[in-house]
């Protein structure tokens, strides 16, 4: 008898959610009961997330453009497009996240590695999303000389992490976050510990896409 | 105690996030004619200076970059060098 594959996210809030569904081998929470208008804390622990390395991803001038978009030249640098990120993490290596939440194949190189099951994704959203983050880390993510989306790496809650910045204005404000998989459950305690004065709520992936329409 | 070191991508952060590599002694030796004595010395004898030395660094909670900085250690303090001056360490000195 063949067997079904399920993926589980590293993610587990304290409720279930309202609406869900399957995507893939994963189960997708696309809402949460009394989500509010925000903060909200998201898993997005299903977006695949593939890894890029090379000596020189902009090597051979644009060697690498993955899904036809090419790497940031700059560590730091990210680009958003047709719901897919590439952000720059060093001189070698790059990361690449699917925001859109849908199935993709992986380019068959060598040079790319899928790191979907390795890590958690979060995303941290709404009008106080610094006042929580800043509870959490030291980084100054709200760095006001940046031109979002731009990427941080450091630690928050002490671990170590990849920090997109998406939006730093006063209005809806967010972050992404990603972090080794066997963090999850106490990074997202802490989070929701922190946001609790701020009425920070889980929320599920359909507000985060709403959130991400309004940014563009 | 902690002090301030710079990453050449992620800029000046708190020590705790990276990890110590050692001196900087420079290129590895050419393997022809080396003598086990002397890749004994460049593996495992440091300078151990008291002042400005020129030291390996990863930057392991940002972005995983590998560099070199100075560090003055009797003040535990990342220092400014000259261009000119940048370098390894010079080679030990032999008795």
């Amino acid at each position: 008898m063949k067997k079904e594959i399920i993926r589980r996210s590293p993610v587990a809030f304290n409720m279930r959610p309202v609406k869900e569904e399957r995507r893939g081998h994963w189960v997708v929470a696309l809402e949460y009961e009394n989500e509010g208008d925000g903060p909200h804390l998201v898993d997005l622990s299903h977006c695949i997330r593939w890894d890029l390395q090379d000596s020189d991803p902009n090597g051979d001038r644009g060697k690498w453009k993955p899904l036809g978009i090419p790497v940031p030249e700059q560590p730091g640098g990210c680009i958003i497009k047709n719901g897919v990120m590439i952000n720059r993490m060093n001189n070698t290596q790059a990361a690449i996240w699917h925001l859109s939440g849908e199935e993709a194949e992986m380019p068959p190189e060598t040079a790319y590695t899928d790191v979907t099951d390795a890590t958690a994704f979060l995303a941290l959203t709404g009008e106080k999303t610094f006042a929580i983050a800043e509870k959490l880390t030291a980084l100054d993510l709200s760095d006001l000389d940046g031109t979002p989306p731009f990427l941080i790496q450091g630690p928050f809650v002490h671990v170590p992490c990849q920090i997109v910045v998406m939006a730093n204005g006063a209005e809806q404000p967010g972050i992404l976050l990603t972090c080794s998989r066997g963090y999850a459950h106490d990074m997202v305690a802490a989070i929701l510990e922190a946001g609790k004065a701020f009425n920070l709520r889980p929320a599920g992936e359909a507000a985060f896409k709403r959130w991400l329409e309004q940014l563009k | 105690m902690s002090f301030i070191i710079t990453c050449p991508i992620c800029g000046p952060r708190n020590a705790y996030e990276f990890g110590f590599g050692g001196e900087d002694k420079g290129p590895r030796p050419d393997e022809e004619a080396l003598s086990p004595g002397d890749w004994c010395d460049y593996v495992h004898m440091n300078q151990c200076v008291a002042g400005v030395a020129r030291e390996w660094w990863i930057h392991r909670s940002g972005c995983g970059v590998w560099f070199t900085t100075s560090r003055d250690t009797t003040r535990n303090l990342e220092v400014q060098v000259e261009t000119m001056e940048k370098g390894p360490n010079p080679p030990l000195e032999k008795e």
